[in-house]
């Protein structure tokens, strides 16, 4: 099973990343946000912490849908979804695959969106930043699984991209206010709760999700029409 | 003779509405079977049930080779648009875990008369030509169980005479085939079986010889 | 059958409901704080808890159609999503009046509250994945994995939001703790008639949604 994940998302990287570049349109929308956010201050003026993580992780989890979208789109064209049905392993290495590929493409994306807060933003990485990336991968990894098993649902359906953004994001909310706690300590703002019980509630999220993914993706990635 | 795939008493419903009941068939190993019926008698459904891509609503489906052994080719061609004609193969070919590299590949490309383009992407490729790469996808799995769900549809006269001699060859080597063809007059002195869909029911299975002597004409 | 249930329900919730509100004007102390307008406590609660149930359902029977795709447990997400997405907004907007008079804001990070207003996102998002134009397999398999999924997140939904809190103004202390014996009765009383309505309401939906398939599938052209 993992072997085929691997090759589904070594595939699927090479054609979003190589042949293309899907993953433009994602990045150009979140740095978008981060822009247009930026304008919500004074001259002169710098934006709070907490401010600031809100609309990083904001512009990531836009970006995630737009990926996941992506990704599953990929076997739409010619109803390869269907190849992958049919090939002798689990299924849910699909949800793995596509997964580890949303994955990376999101933490690609972050490596232009984070200096893109720090500028735009003005912001500055204070001492709190090892913690902060750990939490980030949390974050990033229960999006990912999440992601992955909504991703398949809008398959074969026009509007996906609002379609899923509407379901996907109430169910975020425990990871994006983990994400922006820890990131605004990471822009220099205190914390006086702690990182700790924000990162027990983002591995939570991603152990239940990761199960979650594991159990139900069966039933939503499937041959009948 | 080897049974390949068994339905017993088979059913699919969408919703309140029957698609096909009480369906039970046997293919044997190294033999050809046509799947008849009118449009939109269930075929293709009965077909993706058997590939197991589709539940059933009543009834069983036994497989008796393992996934890796079927092939499956219907209208669809699976092909990325953005992948070279090689790339698509060897991505198919790790998905099944089988040697995925160009001196296996390459003469499967000849065989559907595609080496030319083997590095070409795939996207720019005619239907035909499409479709002939996914014949290639399923030559190199040599599948036990070939499901063909009308394989031929868009393809010129010397690609569809390609794809039956690789029919004909698959059954050969012992395969057992199902085969949802367009022109079942053309195509049943190929065939050593056919199935009737009709009424829902599977109102004929038996010897081709005998269905077509029986002058019915589809 | 299902029809004659909801029947008894209405005509129960709406005795219960009828007597609560002698027991909430009359029987129940008037707060000394809030006043008069603390009586919302008496709707508010039975509102989002049985919000909260509604949701329950929709987790339970979601794994039920997942396991034997009976499209009865299908119509009763769907029956259990509306009545639940109506409480939901209705316990949002008592709970905003509440903290309107006792906070002097409309909205405040209360976790409870919170919780209640992103579930209600999640379920009004369900809705609309319900309203879309999917075969009837598909969206009950589609849906039923979001409910799931949906309803496995309340937790932590509740968690964060709750230590999330914590760098915000506390602004309220315990609800539940001091309650009045008589309020306590009332309170109790008056989740009981809901809980009547609820069902009423919830059957006489489930019930609606099987006539509406019958016709479809009698309508419908067959070849």
């Amino acid at each position: 099973m993992v072997a085929a994940s691997w090759h589904i998302a070594a595939k699927d990287l090479r054609l979003c990343l190589v042949r293309g570049g899907g993953l433009v349109q994602a990045l150009l929308l979140g740095l978008l946000l981060l822009f247009v956010f930026s304008l919500s201050q004074q001259v002169g003026e710098t934006m709070s912490a907490q401010g600031a993580a809100a609309i990083f992780w904001l512009s990531s989890a836009f970006c995630q849908v737009l990926v996941f979208n992506m990704l599953y789109s990929l076997e739409e064209v010619n109803a390869s979804r269907l190849g992958l049905l049919l090939m002798p392993a689990p299924v849910q290495a699909v949800w793995l695959g596509k997964g580890l590929a949303g994955l990376v493409l999101l933490l690609l994306a972050q490596l232009i969106f984070l200096p893109a807060s720090v500028v735009f933003l003005g912001q500055h990485i204070g001492a709190a930043w090892p913690q902060a990336l750990l939490m980030l991968f949390l974050v990033d990894v229960g999006m990912a699984a999440l992601g992955s098993l909504l991703g398949a649902l809008s398959q074969g359906q026009a509007a996906r991209e609002s379609l899923l953004s509407i379901v996907l994001f109430p169910l975020l909310v425990p990871l994006l206010l983990a994400g922006i706690r820890v990131g605004s300590a990471a822009f220099a703002a205190a914390m006086p709760e702690g990182a700790a019980s924000w990162m027990g509630i983002a591995a939570a999220f991603d152990a239940l999700f990761c199960g979650a993914g594991i159990v139900l993706f069966s039933f939503i990635y499937a041959g009948d029409d | 003779m080897e049974c390949l795939l068994a339905l017993s008493h088979a059913g699919k419903c969408y919703g309140t509405r029957a698609i096909f009941k009480d369906v039970s068939c046997a293919v044997p190993a190294g033999s050809i079977t046509l799947l008849a019926g009118a449009n939109g008698a269930g075929k293709s459904t009965l077909m993706r049930v058997m590939a197991g891509l589709s539940r059933l609503t009543a009834g069983t489906v036994s497989h008796h080779v393992e996934a890796a052994a079927l092939g499956y080719l219907g209208h669809a061609t699976f092909v990325y648009p953005t992948l070279s004609a090689l790339e698509n193969l060897a991505f198919w070919a790790k998905l099944y875990g089988l040697n995925a590299n160009e001196h296996s590949l390459l003469p499967l490309l000849r065989r559907v008369e595609l080496e030319r383009f083997a590095r070409e992407r795939s996207g720019t490729f005619s239907r035909g030509m499409a479709q002939r790469l996914n014949l290639a996808r399923v030559l190199l799995l040599q599948p036990r169980l070939l499901l063909l769900d009308e394989p031929a549809t868009g393809l010129d006269v010397r690609s569809a005479a390609l794809l039956r001699a690789e029919i004909a060859a698959a059954k050969e080597r012992g395969a057992g085939i199902v085969w949802i063809s367009h022109d079942v007059a053309g195509d049943a002195p190929l065939a050593d079986s056919i199935f009737l869909l009709q009424d829902k029911k599977l109102a004929y299975a038996g010897s081709a010889a005998a269905f077509m002597q029986g002058g019915a004409v589809w | 059958m299902a029809s004659r249930y909801s029947l008894a329900f209405a005509v129960l919730g709406a005795v219960l409901m009828a007597a609560c509100q002698w027991f909430i004007y009359v029987y129940a102390p008037v707060e000394a704080v809030m006043g008069l307008v603390q009586k919302i406590f008496y709707v508010h609660l039975p509102l989002s808890w049985w919000g909260l149930i509604s949701f329950f359902v929709i987790f339970v029977y979601s794994l039920a159609y997942l396991k034997t795709r009976n499209p009865a447990h299908d119509r009763v997400c769907t029956a259990a999503a509306e009545v639940g997405v109506l409480l939901a907004t209705l316990a949002l907007v008592t709970g905003s009046l509440w903290a309107r008079h006792s906070w002097g804001v409309w909205w405040t990070w209360d976790p409870r509250l919170t919780t209640t207003l992103i579930m209600w996102f999640v379920y009004a998002g369900y809705l609309v994945l319900r309203g879309m134009d999917l075969p009837a397999s598909r969206k009950g398999v589609v849906c039923a994995v979001v409910g799931v999924a949906a309803f496995i997140d309340v937790p932590l939904v509740f968690l964060s939001a709750r230590l999330w809190r914590s760098v915000h103004p506390a602004v309220f202390a315990a609800k539940g703790g001091g309650l009045d014996p008589a309020m306590l009765t009332t309170v109790l009383l008056c989740v009981a008639s809901f809980g009547f309505i609820w069902a009423a309401l919830l059957l006489t939906r489930i019930g609606q949604l099987a006539q509406q398939e019958r016709l479809e599938a009698l309508l419908r052209i067959d070849d």
